[in-house]
């Protein structure tokens, strides 16, 4: 049982990184460039250097060859790094590899590209594609039981749990600096202070639900949503359940005085 | 049954030296054989708290790298018989710190008949403060009432439960206390600090005591005596509830309720 960091010189073990998807809908260079300008407001460190897997598969078929060394350098620009592309077309491949990216060929994300004007746009978690056993029946009640991780123990600043492949129950509080991630939905029968995903995989229908609801940060299916002004406050502490309409993210109270 | 117990917060500065000093003290002064160890490597200052600076001949270290024996290092306390002191190296790097060696130093002790084995964790995440509570039975973790440290103490509790060797092993989890440090009821009182009920809302673990903020504790550190030994100050009343508590004893709260002063005393004054 000995494992101490001094025996072995390296480790591999399987782990899901977070990475922003870039999803181009052009290959022009300069409505990129204007995009991410407005995108960012100026703020140089928008994106923090966060991961980013560029999804060429919403170009329309035949459209103008893609300039990779510019468009890796426009990202890196934005403080976007760039290290997989997704859905690229095979006559793609040699000169992606050429420039150091990994091809992702996990399965199309399910949810339609959100437009650039949401929140802010990210089809988020799982650089690796998750191929998870019981596979995730999309739409079906957010998650095969089977797959379904129980959480008794608070999740502390720090700690990250993934529910691959299904659903994520927390009974205990999930507190500020925590992620709690899930291919399902979320569901905290206590105090959510941290940050929730749900439907890491794409899965639009997943929902996140919390006993008192004061996240730092939400996601489902990649499209997120920040509080820095605060989480509203008419449902902030109170049972509540966020879900994915269309490209917005709707709070609804589940308060049973409150509800029809 | 011997029990080892970390004493660590994630954050410096917030009294883990201090409480690990008078905890230990207190369990002695109960005739409990103790030992108090400083792990932390580079940066040791139990020693200087505990007014030993200048009997430290060996230290961890070598015990660790068999350059010295247990009973070579392990420095006695001037005031208790029962408590001894195994303090850091001041000169080496903290990753001379080996797990094996850590072991077998807590296997050493135990097996000298010390029933509490203190560990008095270094700040942050690092190699020291997981050596110090790797082997933990207990877990005494100090928070003062400020975001910030609160913060830091849940990252820490999250490594205890994560990489304690309880943990590891699957065995029963390693039993946490929390004590809050530097805690002003006054402040408290006027909203400029988190209160106690606030710090236990987000740590969600037992709270084993609070200390009160006091000059006292910077006094007790200059003269090298822990705090507890200042008899009739909040502090070492504070200390030794503390180590009531953690004996099995119940003992109610205290300092935790602001009473303004009266009119004489604003007129007179109180100290």
């Amino acid at each position: 049982m000995s494992k101490s960091p001094f025996q072995k010189p390296i480790e591999i073990k399987i782990s899901t990184v977070v990475a922003v998807s870039a999803i181009l809908h052009t290959s022009d260079g300069i409505a990129l460039d204007a995009a991410l300008k407005g995108m960012t407001g100026g703020v140089s460190d928008f994106f923090e250097g966060d991961l980013a897997v560029i999804d060429v598969g919403d170009l329309a078929p035949g459209s103008e060859r893609i300039d990779w060394s510019g468009t890796i350098a426009l990202l890196k620009k934005y403080r976007l790094n760039p290290v997989a592309v997704r859905n690229a077309r095979p006559d793609m491949v040699d000169e992606i590899v050429a420039h150091g990216l990994s091809l992702d060929t996990g399965k199309r994300d399910e949810t339609s590209a959100p437009p650039v004007a949401a929140p802010v746009v990210a089809p988020a978690p799982v650089a690796e594609p998750v191929q998870a056993a019981p596979a995730l029946i999309p739409g079906a009640n957010g998650g095969a039981n089977a797959a379904t991780v129980i959480i008794d123990t608070p999740v502390r600043a720090g700690q990250r749990i993934y529910a691959r492949g299904g659903d994520l129950i927390v009974m205990a509080v999930v507190n500020n600096g925590a992620e709690i991630i899930a291919d399902g939905s979320i569901h905290v029968y206590n105090t959510l202070n941290g940050r929730a995903l749900a439907g890491a995989s794409g899965d639009a229908s997943a929902r996140i639900f919390a006993l008192s609801m004061s996240p730092e940060l939400v996601s489902i299916a990649g499209v997120y949503r920040t509080f820095e002004d605060g989480f509203p406050a008419d449902q902030a502490r109170q049972p509540a359940q966020i879900r994915l309409n269309g490209d917005k993210l709707d709070i609804q109270s589940v308060n049973s005085t409150t509800r029809a | 049954m011997a029990r080892i117990i970390v004493v660590t917060s994630g954050k410096g500065g917030v009294g883990k030296t201090t409480s690990s000093a008078s905890f230990s003290t207190g369990l002695a002064m109960r005739g409990h054989k103790t030992v108090v160890i400083d792990f932390d490597v580079g940066l040791r200052n139990l020693d200087l708290i505990m007014g030993c600076e200048r009997r430290v001949v060996y230290d961890l270290i070598n015990v660790i790298n068999k350059e010295a024996s247990l009973n070579q290092a392990l420095i006695k306390d001037k005031h208790c018989d029962n408590l001894f002191i195994l303090p850091a190296s001041q000169t080496r790097d903290k990753d001379a710190l080996s797990e094996d060696g850590v072991e077998a130093v807590l296997a050493d002790l135990i097996a000298m008949g010390f029933e509490f084995i203190i560990c008095d964790s270094p700040a942050g995440i690092e190699h020291g403060a997981l050596m110090a509570l790797t082997f933990a039975d207990e877990a005494l973790i100090v928070t003062n009432p400020e975001v910030s440290s609160v913060r830091d103490s849940d990252r820490i509790l999250g490594i205890i439960q994560a990489k304690s060797r309880r943990a590891q092993s699957g065995g029963e989890p390693v039993k946490e206390h929390l004590l809050i440090t530097r805690y002003s009821p006054k402040r408290v009182e006027n909203g400029e600090m988190l209160s106690y009920t606030d710090v236990q809302e987000i740590l969600r673990i037992p709270l084993m005591g609070i200390i009160p903020e006091s000059e006292q504790v910077l006094h007790a550190s200059n003269q090298g005596n822990p705090a507890i030994h200042f008899k009739g100050t909040d502090v070492a009343e504070a200390y030794e509830d503390v180590v009531a508590r953690f004996l099995g004893e119940q003992r109610p709260l205290r300092f935790t309720d602001y009473e303004k002063p009266g009119l004489l005393k604003r007129l007179f004054g109180a100290k």
